[in-house]
């Protein structure tokens, strides 16, 4: 009898097929070997589906832009480690023609943002802008960013939008964002600043401190991890926010919203920043409900199925559009 | 992929999947002697794979356990010898934890920056062909021109990358040792042989 395979045999030979069937379709003798490898033993289906989900979600990282520079992501000690110690003389060898890759790899992307680079998303698109001190910025949609480092400060301005500022400690050169004439400054920080049209900026610091200048309106204030602010002037106080609401409000960094207990036209709106398809809502008791849930931020019609299914609506495609209604059928009740 | 397929799949994802280092943590205690983690997890997937419909499922983290059990079950009873203990084992099998665990929220707070970290991970030629696939949507026709290489090649290394994301994510971010530092060198060599054969 032959020797049962291992559940690692079994991996690679799903990662083989998967990465197979990415390449393109298959042969129709090609077919019969995967479907007779499908069937070969009980465990290959699941692993399949494994194989499959993690390139499926792999696809999501088309998100980290066309400048994404893995070295901003390596483990400085484990790549250490891997590269430079102890390496044999083939290891040696392929070192070489490594390196060369890793230059094209970083070659690839836009580079680091030169000084005053102004980095921006389209609508719906999120963008993770590697700095060249460590830190990272995430884009929300329709974000622009200006970076400008120099000596004594990392300066980067909120031009419009919302962005996630994940800040590399440097106690000597303060990290600064400003937005609207504000300052907002840390040594390490991980914190969300929004400057939408219609409401005054927020900041949402997750962790680390948060110093905010005085303005000739407002004093000045230091905040701490689960506090947010609103830049309104005289009246502006920190409020502490609970772990769970700083989830939510930071799910678009996973290209989701969340929503517990905002209204259906609230949420609507929320979704109307990430996509052109529009959610209508026709009738106003509906568009009161109450809405709870993690979504697609870029999937509106998605979100409108599932908030049908909740609260019995219908949903309707009208032009580009998503329209909800519930009752009688539309139409009925206007003759 | 067909769209029901990819619905599956994805609906794993979402659901499933964040919660192996979970259900790996409990079944390397409580399993009995002789039952590989593994096979148990692929086993339980390939259920998953086969059902007619997930919509019933309310509870993924519950169903999965409780899937993993029955696996366990069937092992059991298929073998000849049923030691004493795992009578003892399998009551233990009874309360899976199932409670939400925090690193069911954490995987999907941070999955693009821990697939990030997965990808910058990765041994350098395999990280080139995965970036210019994944993150740059480039077809594997089009990096094999561009890195000079064989179709083949690609092929493999984006294999090897969906190996390593399965180490990475189904281990909480540990992946097997071996998997990268030997790979660079291993597909080099199947590199040389393919370039050698399409040259006769």
């Amino acid at each position: 009898m032959a020797e049962r395979e291992t559940s690692r045999d079994i991996d690679q030979a799903a990662s083989d097929w998967t990465a197979r069937l990415d390449r393109g379709p298959l042969t129709p003798e090609g077919e019969d070997a995967f479907q007779a490898w499908l069937r070969g033993d009980p465990r290959r289906r699941g692993a399949l589906l494994r194989a499959r989900a993690l390139s499926l979600m792999s696809e999501s990282a088309q998100a980290l832009g066309p400048g994404f520079d893995p070295v901003a992501f390596e483990a400085p000690l484990e790549s250490r480690r891997s590269r430079f110690a102890g390496l044999s003389r083939r290891q040696a060898l392929t070192w070489t023609g490594g390196a060369a890759a890793a230059v094209a790899v970083t070659a690839l992307g836009v580079g680091l943002p030169a000084a005053g680079a102004v980095i921006s998303t389209e609508r719906g698109e999120i963008r993770l802008a590697p700095l060249k001190d460590g830190s990272t910025v995430l884009l929300n949609t329709e974000t622009r960013i200006r970076v400008r480092y120099s000596q004594g400060e990392r300066l980067v301005t909120l031009l419009e939008g919302e962005a996630y500022f994940s800040v590399a400690r440097d106690e000597k050169r303060p990290f600064v964002v400003e937005v609207d004439g504000r300052r907002l400054s840390t040594a390490q920080a991980g914190f969300r600043v929004r400057k939408l049209d219609a409401d005054p900026v927020d900041v949402l610091v997750n962790q680390g401190q948060v110093d905010v200048a005085a303005s000739p309106t407002a004093n000045g204030v230091a905040l701490k991890a689960n506090t947010q602010l609103a830049l309104s002037g005289p009246a502006e106080r920190p409020r502490p926010v609970g772990p769970e609401a700083v989830t939510r409000e930071l799910a678009w960094r996973d290209g989701k919203l969340a929503f517990e207990g905002e209204s259906l036209d609230q949420a609507a709106a929320a979704f109307a920043r990430y996509s052109d398809t529009r959610i209508q809502i026709r009738d106003p008791a509906l568009a009161r409900e109450p809405v709870t849930g993690l979504f697609a931020a870029n999937d509106p019609a998605g979100f409108s199925r599932a908030i049908a299914r909740v609260f019995d609506a219908k949903v309707e495609q009208e032009g580009g559009d998503v329209v909800l209604t519930r009752g009688a059928p539309r139409g009925a009740g206007a003759h | 992929m067909s769209a029901a397929d990819r619905e599956r799949t994805r609906w794993f994802l979402r659901n499933i999947l964040p919660h192996e280092p979970a259900l790996r943590g409990w079944l390397s205690r409580a399993a009995p002697a002789g039952v590989d983690p593994d096979d148990v997890i692929q086993e339980s997937y390939t259920i998953l794979a086969e059902l007619e419909t997930v919509d019933a499922i309310r509870h993924p983290r519950a169903y999965l356990f409780q899937v993993a059990r029955s696996v366990i079950m069937r092992h059991v009873r298929r073998a000849r010898i049923v030691p004493i203990h795992t009578v003892d084992d399998l009551e233990r099998l009874e309360q899976p934890e199932t409670a939400a665990s925090p690193e069911q929220y954490a995987i999907d707070r941070d999955e693009l920056r821990q697939l990030a970290r997965a990808i910058a991970a990765m041994p350098l030629k395999t990280r080139e062909a995965f970036v210019l696939r994944r993150v740059r949507d480039m077809p594997q026709r089009e990096i094999a021109a561009r890195m000079r290489i064989s179709e083949n090649t690609v092929e493999t290394h984006i294999s090897r990358g969906i190996l390593f994301l399965i180490d990475w994510f189904g281990r909480g971010g540990n992946r097997r040792p071996q998997t990268s530092r030997t790979l660079e060198a291993e597909i080099a060599s199947i590199d040389g042989r393919a370039r050698n054969q399409s040259r006769h």
